[in-house]
């Protein structure tokens, strides 16, 4: 007889419905009551009826589990069980844990430094309430010959002209930043507080919020002062200053209508006091400048809600055209706020950028120090867990459940984490002032937003899911009977992910080091260039107070005192960028030169002698020699380049409407103004026609510097008793062009030793394994006759090739990344294949010597004891 | 022992139960139903009925032999307790009491 069988789906059905402990009985029942009718009824009909039977066990006392008859633990049992386990384990490999521990909190507090600061950097002026509908009003220079130039400065009249002609203008300020003014409240005095001129609406436009006094009656009253907190207590000793008075410059006293809370971090503001935009008027000219062709002033609008900033800026493209009645000048653009801090570079007049590029590379560098000491925890945890399979074998057949194994492993690894994340957090602590030093800033850890623990907790969590998830889920899905036998080893061969992780950590570290080294370099040979000057014994003063009137008689008392060589009055000081001009008219002029910008600079006489400059013809400037000096000029070898004289001495400049005109008398060598990584721009420096306002004193070299300082004192003290002597010497100065660079390589340096670091504790913990797991074969070819260096080698070749192929990722993407970089500068380094080879070199002896330390020990030991054991 | 215990279904199961011994499992019950009521039963429904009156007493079960057609599988088979016995008897003199005091002619006129 054929055997029919009953239809398979409603079996698996009922097998998935029907609790465990009735399957079998019902089971039967039905098969038994579909065979009986199949003889009686015929299949077909045995097979309808099976459905219908089938609905008749889905009913609750059938669904329903039996509860086990065994105790139940609570999840909470289980999870302090959990946490003792972990526990123990941590401390029974306590080298181990330190490095996994170490490695992890080190990483996690390097991400977390340069987090903090993107955070600071990205949330730039973002907290101002109107941060939508505010704009700066930018100068775009002619692009009829020459390449056109962003200006962020604006004239002093447009300001007001745009508030009363442009409906679309909720209100407007002009932010004019001042450090030179002398404060005085009592009898003390300070000097070099940064503070700012501004208009009334200054605080509806920006949202500082004020301690005390209203904020639309700020900057109303010409002789009113707002001053931040700090400033109080700095001033007063208390931040309870209202209505009380200061002086500025022993001549005009102010009093204190409003106090601001400090300014945060993140604002391009740095003022510490607000002065009313009249004071500025008052002050008359060198401050206030009605012209409507000079661009001297930042001015920010607030546009009204709606309001369309591409048709606002086309009808303000022609502002200063219109009213300075003339064509050839700037037209203007509205750049937005959302870009002012970190897009806030032109090219061509066109933005391309700026310190968001910053941002990015440094945000990928803190990615990458998180990645590799995520990988290294991963590592070292699933490493570790390996040797715990046995353990894992031992639960099983005790009986527990693949969910409890995962539930032990992932605690573990979440303790582990949550342990690394506290380190961590503590670390930050500790190397945040000095990591503020470094960076120039304030940062602070942001403890009461929550925000900031969800994040750190969510990356704990995510950690220890990634590190747990390999003995988790895989180790603890093996049979115990496989994990006893050998079928476990086989899966431990599968070693190449770990390898590729090796790799990638070293690449890192090697990228790291070689930008390092280059930016070095570059720093270097940025330092050797030939200045042009000598900045030695050399110290500027800047013109406060009196020292403008007296410059005569200060000038005789510092030579007569034997404690100057010479001295001179420019424009500003040596180092500074200078001032650009445009319009310089000269004989045989290229029309495309029209627009061409040349840095302006002034001496009243000695300047070449003071500075130590080298005169290639003529001579110099001598105002008190030779009274038509006033409207002498000379020349720099670029400008006489530009300007294409073969007899350059002689030769006249004008101005724009040729009303004004000077005579060259000398050609001074090419000196570094500005940037020492930029081109040397043309330079034309101005008799005492100019104006002034620094002087700059070469020390006699025959005396010592203190006994010089201390005679430049007294001559100060002498004719500007009211100010405290302040002066710079140059070659500080000088050394400052280089910080942003300096920068950059302490912390690629900072990173490149932190990168490496993580990476050789990974190592450190991994070949502890590799040892380990090939004891005995160590022990046999050690009695088989092999000598200590041939096991070292056996066991470091692998770890050698690794290396070596990161060094050959690493190369072509460094090389490219920073000659990227390096075009920034014009005057830059040639990429040299010995930096390369350094670096490999270095990532090569470091990783031998961490691997060495445990085959070194492996080698030595005596095979008796490795083989002693099974 | 209330009345409201056994119901109707629960009743002839215990029944079928009690003549069935010691052969009385689930799929036996049903055919034996189905023989007497003309009805479809579904073993469902009958084991069913007997979990639940193990529950209350009246029946107990022990697991069987296997048999080649139930693939191999045991059945659990029913005895009726002594206190399903009382029950039983129990329902069954309620019953005749009623049915004795019925006038032979009445009982014609339902036809």
């Amino acid at each position: 007889m054929e055997t029919p069988n009953p239809p398979r789906w409603p079996d698996k059905l009922l097998t998935w419905l029907i609790a465990p402990h009735l399957r079998e009985e019902v089971l039967g029942d039905m098969h038994e009551r579909y065979f009986r009718r199949a003889e009686r009824l015929g299949e077909t009909k045995a097979r309808r009826q099976y459905w219908w039977d089938v609905l008749a066990y889905v009913r609750l006392s059938f669904i329903k589990r039996k509860p086990s008859e065994y105790p139940n633990p609570t999840p909470t049992a289980m999870l302090s069980n959990h946490f003792k386990i972990a526990f123990r384990n941590l401390m029974g490999g306590k080298s181990f844990s330190i490095i996994n521990i170490g490695g992890l909190a080190v990483g996690m507090a390097g991400a977390a430094l340069i987090a903090l600061w993107l955070q600071n950097e990205i949330s730039f002026d973002k907290f101002h309430e109107h941060k939508n509908r505010l704009y700066q009003v930018y100068g775009l220079t002619n692009s009829a010959g020459g390449e056109p130039v962003a200006i962020p400065a604006t004239s002093q009249p447009l300001a007001p002209t745009l508030q009363q002609n442009y409906p679309e203008v909720e209100a407007v300020t002009r932010v004019k930043d001042v450090d030179q003014f002398l404060i005085r409240v009592d009898d003390k005095s300070f000097t070099g507080i940064q503070g700012a001129f501004a208009d009334p609406s200054f605080l509806q436009l920006f949202s500082f919020p004020l301690v005390e006094g209203s904020k639309n009656a700020q900057l109303n009253a010409i002789s009113s002062i707002v001053i931040t907190e700090k400033l109080a207590r700095k001033l007063f000793g208390t931040t309870d200053v209202l209505h009380k008075t200061i002086r500025l410059d022993s001549v005009d006293h102010f009093v204190v209508t409003g106090i601001l809370k400090d300014l945060p971090p993140n604002t391009r503001f740095t003022f510490e006091y607000l002065l009313p935009w009249d004071y500025l008027k008052k002050l008359g000219s060198g401050w206030s400048n009605e012209s409507w062709l000079s661009n001297n002033t930042p001015t920010y609008v607030l546009l009204k809600p709606n309001t369309n900033p591409a048709a606002f800026t086309a009808k303000i493209k022609d502002l200063t055209q219109r009213y300075a009645g003339r064509r050839d000048v700037w037209t203007h653009f509205l750049f937005p706020l959302s870009q002012w801090h970190l897009y806030a570079e032109f090219e061509n007049g066109k933005p391309v950028g700026g310190r968001i590029e910053t941002v990015r590379v440094f945000g990928l560098i803190a990615a990458f120090i998180l990645l590799i000491a995520c990988i290294n925890f991963m590592n070292l945890s699933t490493a570790r867990s390996e040797k715990r399979a046995k353990e894992i074998g031992v639960r099983k057949v005790a009986g527990a459940g693949r969910g409890s194994l995962i539930g032990q492993f992932i605690t573990e690894a979440f303790l582990t984490a949550c342990l690394a994340g506290a380190v961590a957090l503590l670390l930050v602590m500790l190397a945040l002032p000095s990591f503020d030093m470094l960076i120039g800033t304030q940062l602070s850890i942001p403890y009461q937003q929550y925000s900031f623990w969800l994040w750190t907790f969510g990356f704990v969590v995510l950690t220890s899911l990634l590190a747990g998830s390999y003995p988790a889920f895989y180790l603890s899905s093996f049979q115990p009977v496989g994990i006893f036998t050998k079928q476990f080893k086989k899966s431990q061969l599968g070693l190449s992910p770990r390898k590729v992780l090796v790799v990638l950590q070293f690449t890192f570290a090697i990228v790291l080091v070689i930008a390092t080294m280059i930016v070095r370099d570059q720093i270097i040979y940025g330092q050797e260039r030939d200045k042009g000057y000598a900045n030695t014994d050399l110290i500027q003063v800047s013109f406060v107070g009196d020292i403008e009137k007296n410059y005569g008689p200060i000038k005789q008392e510092l030579i007569r005192s034997g404690a100057a060589v010479s001295v001179t009055k420019t424009m500003t000081d040596l180092t500074n960028d200078g001032w650009r001009s445009w319009g310089l008219r000269w004989p045989g002029e290229n029309p495309k030169d029209t627009n061409t910008a040349i840095t302006l600079f002034s001496s009243d006489a000695d300047l070449i002698k003071t500075a130590g400059m080298t005169l290639v013809e003529g001579r110099d400037i001598d105002g008190y020699r030779y009274p038509a000096d006033s409207f002498s000029v000379v020349l720099n070898e670029t400008a006489v380049k530009l300007m294409g004289f073969k007899n350059p001495i002689g030769q006249t400049l004008s101005n724009r409407d040729e009303k004004r005109s000077w005579r060259v008398v000398g050609v001074v060598k090419d000196y570094i103004v500005g940037s020492p990584y930029n081109p040397i721009p043309p330079v034309v420096i101005q008799g005492p026609g100019a104006w002034f306002n620094t002087m700059h004193i070469k020390f006699n070299p025959a005396n010592s510097t203190a006994e010089n300082l201390a005679k430049a004192e007294d001559a100060f003290k002498k004719y500007n008793p009211a100010y405290p002597f302040d002066y710079q010497f140059v070659d500080q100065d000088y050394s400052r062009k280089f910080e942003n660079e300096q920068r950059t390589k302490t912390l690629a340096g900072l990173f490149a030793a932190l990168a490496i670091f993580i990476s050789c504790l990974g190592l450190f913990g991994l070949t502890s394994f590799t040892v380990e797991q090939s004891r005995k074969e160590i022990g046999i070819r050690k009695v088989l006759g092999a000598t200590v260096s041939q096991i070292v080698t056996l066991l470091s070749t692998d770890i050698l090739k690794l290396v070596l192929m990161a060094f050959l990722i690493a190369t072509p993407i460094t090389w490219y990344a920073m000659s990227q970089w390096l075009q920034d500068y014009s005057y830059r380094i040639r990429i040299s294949g010995w930096i390369f080879a350094a670096a490999g070199l270095l990532a090569l002896v470091i990783a031998l010597l961490t691997v060495s330390f445990h085959t070194v020990k492996a080698a030595l030991m005596n095979p008796v004891k490795s083989l002693r054991s099974e | 022992m209330r009345r409201s215990d056994l119901g109707e279904f629960e009743e002839v199961v215990l029944l079928a139960v009690a003549v069935l011994v010691p052969k009385a499992y689930s799929v036996m019950i049903a055919e034996e139903l189905e023989r007497e009521t003309g009805q479809n039963v579904s073993t469902g429904a009958v084991h069913a009925a007997l979990q639940r009156l193990e529950q209350k007493g009246y029946v107990t079960s022990v697991l069987g032999e296997a048999t080649a057609e139930r693939g191999g599988r045991r059945k659990r088979l029913f005895t009726v307790s002594a206190l399903g016995g009382r029950v039983l008897t129990e329902v069954r003199s309620v019953r005749n009491r009623l049915w004795d005091r019925i006038v032979p002619p009445t009982l014609l006129e339902w036809s």
